[in-house]
Parts: structure tokens; C-alpha cells; sequence
């Protein structure tokens, strides 16, 4: 579905990623994992034109979307829950979900309040007076509104409780079975392995490892620098 | 006491176009974070356009006004597109010198097209007015201001009640999450200052069946429309009203109180004293913080 190539990208003169080769396909869940600063936000960014791409090829769905537009990446089917959550902060919850469906034109807002309904008794409030996890699962289920064929999402469980984070980290099979394929960055590394399909791990710039998992669970490498174990 | 009443009566009347006048001005501030230095010439081309129409066809100024507002929708949308898209993201400064460029460029041509003599939108029904008590209300005036009324609460509805207008808003919070929902931010600037250039067309006209008007009279508009959007808060449209209506009245009561060059002097000091204490408007502050790059 999405397949990327020797990807090379940065910040202005400032190069941050370095050959990153990874694909994410039908119904799959894919974690990316690494430290701060090891270039997890950029790459994100990269697929989906927040910042443009030097080097490489960036494929979706067979057709190369490298030098487009975010809207128009965006409008093949991808959803991006940014860093920082980027809701707007001034319309309510409601608003802010509608404008996650701009590209189907969907208004009813069910299937995501039937995921968090939590959002379903605020849908009129506004959405930058909801406490941090609230409008973590607002920025969750905007990027969801529009039935996207892959979501990718950074700081999945950023501000959110444990318990609502293991609500979300549930769900992600059935959002993937469904037809919305997952690419997530989160801290939790523990969780993300064991829910995801395949994952890579990052490391200045570089993708150090990569595979199954569970394979990249049982690693004694993840684990060290990862899990805390051994 | 009559005298001060009339007086009343015909700035808040005059206010109301104001508002009509700022209510744009003060939405592309808002939402795009650039001051429109050209926006007075909008308003008088406005009103050469229904001076033109009705030269040439008849058509009542009432009905004209919407082929003003049709002809500067697309200029501006044009000029925005293509001109200012190109450096939107660039330092305030830049954006003031291009819409005082561009401003320059309208009111040059204008002098050229339509020379500098002073014009006004004649009708038929232009003298009949009515009396409420002791104060005379001029049909005209009574009209332009309802309009103007009914355009700028329009103008609310649509920005606050439609998917579109709810795009313009989300935009102006956040260009680069509404990009990453697949809103093109490019056209709905254009989208944006087109509106606001058709109800700068729509105010201009109105004002030419009340005022003389020639190209040297773009300034004036520009500089209440700041005061305007300033005091009611960039970005807030009923601020705008509100705002119009305030200066509409110190502008009346100024012209009848003071001597004529104290009125512009008036919007000024409340210009450069809001520009000292609040630079970033009286009320308008939280829209505007609110906008984050990348
Ligand atoms: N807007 C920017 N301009 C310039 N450099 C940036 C920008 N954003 C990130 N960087 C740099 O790019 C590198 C990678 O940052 P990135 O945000 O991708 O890391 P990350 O893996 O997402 O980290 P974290 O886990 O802390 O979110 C860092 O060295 C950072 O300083
Ligand atoms: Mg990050």
C-alpha cells in the first residue's frame, strides 16, 4: 500500500533521514520506534508532504506521490495525526471532526464516537478547552472521519490515561481489519510491538533494524534500549 | 438636542457601511494575517463599476452593487491566488509593501480609466427621505445601512454555519493541520480575499449613492477599515460591527462638533494609541495567537 525507498529528507540544509527503506501494507499495523530526536515526526512528515522529500521514492497504493501537495497526498486516502495534535483549537469538536471527513464529505460523526464516547457527549464543545486526553481522542477521530485507507499517527497515546490507552491500543486491530491500514509512532514501545504487524526501529537518522513484531519484541536489542529489560 | 440626535441618527447610518467596509478587511486580517492596504481601492472600484452599469444599462445601484460585487470577487480572487499566494508566508512587512503596490496600481489605473473628477450614484428615489420626529432620515441612507446590516450578519452565518466557512476558520487557526484535511489553504485564501474584495465593492457602491466619490478616496477606506478592524478585533465580524458603528458615530459627532480635519485626526489617535498599548488589537488577540506554522 504504501511503500517507501531510500528516503533522504530534512530540514532545510539540515539533513535528518538517511536511506530509509519500509512499506506498510493492506490491513497491517506498523510501528515505528526509536528515541527523541531519531527522526520518527519527520519521516511522517515527509510521506505525507508536510516537508518535501529529497531523495527516494514515496508509493502509494502503486502510484508514486513524492513532490505532491499535502492536500493532495491527503486526498488519495491518508490521514495524518501530527504531532501535537494540531486540532483547531477555536471550533468545537464537532467542526473539528466534519473537517477530518472534508475529503468524503461525511457528516455523521458515529463511527468514531462509537470508538470514543467520551467525544460523544462533548461534540459541541470546543475543543481547546477539552483536557489533553480528550483532545488526543478528538485528533484520533478526526484523522479516522474519513474512512482513510492508511492512518498515520504520531504520539499515539500522548496525555492519555492508561486505561484509555489500552481502549485505543484494542481498537487498532479492528480499525486495521476494517480497511484503515496503522502507521504509529509511540512512546509506549511495549504496547506498540505487540499489537503491530511489522515495525522499524530508527536511530539517528537510520533504520537499524526492522521485521515481524514479535520478532523485534523477543530482540535483545529492542529490549535493552527499549524495554528496560536485561 | 434635535441637532444632536440628527447627528446621531446619520452616524450610525454611516457606521453601518463602515462595518460593511471593515467586516472584510478585518476577515482576511484574521485569517491570513495580512493588512490589506489596498482595500479602500476595492471599495472604490466598487463603486465605478455600478457608476459604469449604470451609464451604460440603467441598472438601479441596489441591483448594480452585486455586479460590483461579482467583478471584485473575481479580481480578487485573481490577485490573491496569484499574486499574494506567493508570499503569504513571508514577514508582514513584505505582504504591506505588495497590497501597497497593488493599491497603487488600482488607483493609478482608475485616474487613468475614469479620471480624477469627483463622481456620485444619482437615483431617482436619491432625495426622498422620511421623518421620525424631529430627525430626517434620507431613504437611501435608511437602505444602504439595512443592507449593510443584513450583508455582514450574512457573512457570519456563512463563515460560521457552512462547511466552507468552516474551512476558512479552520485555516485561519491552523493552515497546516487544514492542509492534512485536505482543504486547499490556496484557495480558500483566494476564496477569502475575494469575499472580502466583493463586500468592499458592495459597501462602495452604497457609498457613492450617499458621498462624491474619486480614486483619492481609497485611503480614507483603508485607514477606517483598520480602525475599524482594530478596534472590533481582527478576525471578529461582529466586532467589526460593532466597531463600525462606534466610529461611524465619533465621526458624525466629530463633523459636527469639531472642525472638518479633526475627524481624520480622531481616527488616527485612536490608530496610533491602539498601536502603542494593544499591537495586536483590542479584542482579537486569541484568534490571532492562535495561528501556528509549518
Ligand atoms: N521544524 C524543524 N526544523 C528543523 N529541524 C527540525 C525540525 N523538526 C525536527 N527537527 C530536527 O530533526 C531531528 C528529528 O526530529 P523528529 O521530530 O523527527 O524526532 P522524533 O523521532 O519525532 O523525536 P520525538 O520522539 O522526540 O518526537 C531532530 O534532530 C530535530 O532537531
Ligand atoms: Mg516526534
Amino acid at each position: 500500500m504504501l511503500e517507501v525507498k531510500k528516503l533522504c529528507t530534512g530540514y532545510g540544509r539540515i539533513q535528518v533521514l538517511w536511506d530509509i527503506d519500509f512499506a506498510v501494507g493492506e490491513n497491517e499495523i506498523v510501528a515505528l520506534v526509536g528515541p527523541n530526536g531519531s527522526g520518527k515526526t519527520t519521516l511522517l512528515r515527509a510521506i505525507t508532504g508536510m516537508i518535501p522529500v529529497k531523495s527516494g521514492s514515496v508509493d502509494f497504493l502503486g502510484e508514486s506521490i513524492k513532490g505532491q501537495s499535502i492536500e493532495e497526498i491527503v486526498s488519495r486516502g491518508i490521514a495524518h495525526v501530527p504531532e501535537g495534535r494540531r486540532l483547531f483549537p477555536g471550533l468545537t469538536v464537532r467542526e473539528n471532526l466534519i473537517l477530518g471527513a472534508w475529503r468524503t464529505k461525511e457528516t455523521s460523526v458515529d463511527h468514531v464516537v462509537d470508538l470514543f464516547p467520551r467525544l460523544g457527549e462533548r461534540l459541541n464543545q470546543i475543543a481547546g478547552s477539552m483536557s489533553g486526553g480528550e483532545q488526543q481522542m478528538c485528533a484520533i477521530a478526526r484523522g479516522l472521519m474519513s474512512k482513510p485507507n492508511l492512518i498515520v499517527i504520531d504520539e499515539l497515546s500522548l496525555g492519555l490515561a492508561p486505561v484509555v490507552v489500552d481502549e485505543i491500543i484494542q481498537a487498532l486491530p479492528s480499525i486495521a481489519e476494517s480497511g484503515t491500514s496503522i502507521l504509529m509512532v509511540d512512546q509506549d514501545v511495549d504496547a506498540a510491538l505487540t499489537i503491530a504487524t511489522n515495525a522499524y526501529v530508527l536511530e539517528a537518522g537510520h533504520c537499524v533494524l526492522s521485521g515481524k513484531a514479535s520478532d523485534l519484541l523477543a530482540d535483545p536489542r529492542v529490549q535493552e534500549s527499549y524495554l528496560g529489560v536485561g | 438636542m434635535d441637532t444632536f440626535l440628527q447627528v446621531t441618527a446619520y452616524g450610525l447610518l454611516q457606521g453601518g457601511l463602515l462595518a460593511l467596509v471593515a467586516v472584510g478587511f478585518s476577515l482576511v486580517w484574521g485569517i491570513m494575517n495580512i493588512v490589506n492596504l489596498s482595500h479602500g481601492a476595492f471599495v472604490i472600484l466598487g463603486a465605478y463599476i455600478a457608476w459604469e452599469v449604470q451609464g451604460w444599462f440603467g441598472l438601479d445601484p441596489f441591483l448594480g452593487m452585486f455586479v460590483s460585487a461579482i467583478v471584485l470577487f473575481c479580481v480578487g480572487y485573481v490577485i490573491q491566488r496569484y499574486l499574494i499566494n506567493l508570499i503569504v508566508n513571508g514577514p508582514v512587512f513584505i505582504t504591506l509593501l505588495l497590497t501597497f503596490g497593488i493599491n497603487m496600481a488600482l488607483i493609478q489605473g482608475m485616474n487613468l480609466v475614469f479620471t480624477a473628477d469627483f463622481r456620485s450614484i444619482q437615483t431617482s428615489y436619491g432625495s426622498n427621505s422620511f421623518e421620525i420626529g424631529n430627525i430626517r432620515i434620507p431613504l437611501v441612507r435608511l437602505l444602504a445601512f439595512l443592507l449593510a446590516i443584513v450583508i455582514t450578519f450574512a457573512l457570519v452565518a456563512f463563515v460560521k454555519r457552512t462547511r466552507t466557512g468552516i474551512s476558512i476558520m479552520a485555516t485561519g487557526m491552523d493552515r497546516g493541520a487544514a492542509r492534512l484535511m485536505g482543504i486547499r489553504a490556496r484557495h480558500v485564501y483566494a476564496l477569502t480575499f475575494a469575499i472580502s474584495a466583493a463586500l468592499a465593492g458592495m459597501a462602495g457602491t452604497m457609498i457613492a449613492t450617499i458621498e462624491t466619490f474619486d480614486p483619492s478616496k481609497a485611503g480614507k477606506f483603508t485607514l477606517m477599515a483598520f480602525v475599524v478592524a482594530v478596534l472590533g478585533g481582527l478576525g471578529n465580524m461582529y466586532g467589526a460591527l460593532v466597531g463600525g458603528l462606534l466610529i461611524g458615530l465619533v465621526e458624525a459627532w466629530a463633523g459636527q462638533y469639531l472642525s472638518g480635519t479633526w475627524v481624520n485626526g480622531i481616527a488616527f489617535l485612536v490608530l496610533i494609541l491602539v498601536l502603542i498599548f494593544r499591537p495586536n488589537g483590542l479584542v482579537g488577540k486569541a484568534f490571532y495567537a492562535a495561528r501556528v506554522e509549518i
